[in-house]
């Protein structure tokens, strides 16, 4: 069922600010080489979904300031998170409205392109400063963001459905 | 104009796009600068420490995790671990007896060059290859034999001092009798005064001893007696013996001085055959044959 559809209660900031920590807390965690590989980019996804979502009150700014936290986590070079999210989180602002048409699977078609360009130019930043290329399956945590979408927006939306949907739409 | 006067319902602070420019430049330089001055290395400290909690909290549950999976393997793997364990201990044991006699081995061979080289270079190093199959006398049979260039009457000694000399060449063995042998004698000295005597063997079993020495001749305990080179076989200054015992028994004739050997004359593996051609005096001129004088006969009778 396509978010604008439903009818949702207000989000509340707390609520936003703890989804972020909990992603983060998933971000840091230290998988192994193939599970890091496998997994989606929490924070990324997270990001999305609330500045698809919720553009007032999660922005490119959000974006920004996350990157370099983790830019610092990981030890990388200031500024490669937070100028791949800046980027793809503008990409999902300017057509929120579109996107929120759609229905998730269809989503999830724009925002795996939007995750994998994030590693891309994450990519392109580590190239340029020197790194080496890390392998090919670095980038299939962008599809399996893209599978995880749907699953995880109906998770993120949980706390703003309405408690009885029968009793308002009778 | 019309941006400005737009409702309240629509308005969303600055458009995006100004910020994504913003934001991205910013990222950029903050790029530049980390790559090239590396300057904001207390900002990352400073950051790190308020991410601490976070990693801790990612980190918690898998070593938690790690903790309980400790304790709880089971008690066929512990017994399967400890097992292997102890079979491999056991190897390595036996690897380190190995080793402990190379080591030894190699000490005594170092101690063997150490010596040859104080003999200034000359001497052959051997091997003992077996234990004289006599059991009634004290003799070792050696890996080098006159293809090597060992003559009869040569010296033979280890680290610690004169072992014996050889009494009987093959062409690639010869044979030494010890020093223990019964009835073989070396002549010595003592080294704190210099009393000259003669040291014998006793038998295989048996400690060397000094005869023939007056109940008051200085020999005491602890003497260390040398090689005198008065024979013309042992050369001078090599260890011989070290007086064990002495007793004075008024009821003798002679004090019983009894020592032993200095080299372990049965126990190394290796040896060394001194090469010294020592020059002999000339044999003393046979004594005339023994005339009675009729005259002198006469007179006693």
């Amino acid at each position: 069922m396509p978010v604008s559809s439903q009818l949702l209660k207000p989000v509340k900031r707390s609520f936003i600010f703890f989804t972020f920590v909990v992603a983060m807390t998933l971000a840091l965690i230290p998988w192994g080489q193939f599970a890091r590989a496998i997994l989606p980019d929490f924070i990324a996804l997270v990001l999305l979904y609330w500045c698809m979502n919720q553009p007032r009150h999660v922005g490119v700014g959000w974006a920004f300031w996350l990157g370099i936290l983790l830019d610092i986590a990981d030890g990388n070079v200031f500024g490669q998170h937070g100028l791949a999210y800046c980027t793809t989180t503008w990409f999902a602002m300017s057509r929120h409205r579109q996107l929120a048409m759609f229905p998730l699977w269809q989503q999830a078609l724009y925002i795996g392109p939007l995750l994998l360009a994030n590693q891309l130019i994450m990519l392109l930043v580590r190239l340029a400063t020197g790194s080496a290329f890390p392998g090919w399956d670095y980038f299939l945590g962008a599809a399996t963001g893209a599978l995880c979408w749907a699953w995880m927006s109906q998770l993120l939306q949980m706390p703003q459905r309405v408690d009885k949907p029968a009793e308002i739409q009778s | 104009m019309q941006a400005t006067t737009q409702p309240v319902f629509f308005k969303q602070g600055p458009k995006p796009f100004s910020l994504l420019l913003i934001y991205a430049s910013l990222s950029l330089a903050l790029l530049l600068v980390d790559v090239r001055w590396q300057i904001l290395q207390p900002a990352r400290e400073a950051v790190s420490v308020l991410l601490y909690p976070l990693q801790w909290l990612a980190t918690a549950p898998v070593s938690a995790a790690h903790r309980v999976s400790d304790f709880l393997v089971s008690q066929t793997e512990l017994q399967r671990e400890n097992r292997k364990l102890q079979d491999e201990r056991l190897l390595a044991n036996a690897e380190l007896l190995r080793l402990n006699a190379l080591r030894q081995e190699n000490e005594q061979l170092r101690h063997l060059l150490a010596t040859r080289d104080a003999q200034h270079g000359k001497g052959a190093l051997t091997e003992v290859l077996y234990d004289d199959r006599d059991p009634y006398t004290a003799k070792l049979v050696l890996d080098r034999g006159e293809t090597a260039g060992v003559k009869l009457g040569q010296v033979v000694i280890d680290p610690l001092g004169v072992v014996g000399q050889i009494t009987r060449i093959q062409p690639l063995t010869s044979e030494i009798t010890l020093l223990t042998h019964k009835g073989h004698t070396v002549p010595v000295q003592v080294l704190r005064n210099g009393l000259r005597t003669v040291v014998y063997g006793m038998g295989k079993e048996n400690a060397l001893q000094v005869h023939w020495m007056p109940l008051n001749a200085d020999i005491r305990e602890g003497d260390e007696l040398v090689t005198s080179g008065i024979d013309g076989t042992y050369p001078a200054g090599l260890p011989v013996a070290k007086v064990s015992k002495v007793d004075r028994n008024p009821g003798l004739a002679f004090a019983q001085v009894r020592c032993l050997p200095a080299a372990d004359v049965d126990k190394h593996r290796f040896m060394l055959i001194l090469d010294e051609q020592r020059a002999l005096p000339p044999q003393p001129p046979a004594p005339e044959p023994f005339t009675p004088k009729k005259s002198r006969k006469k007179e006693t009778l």
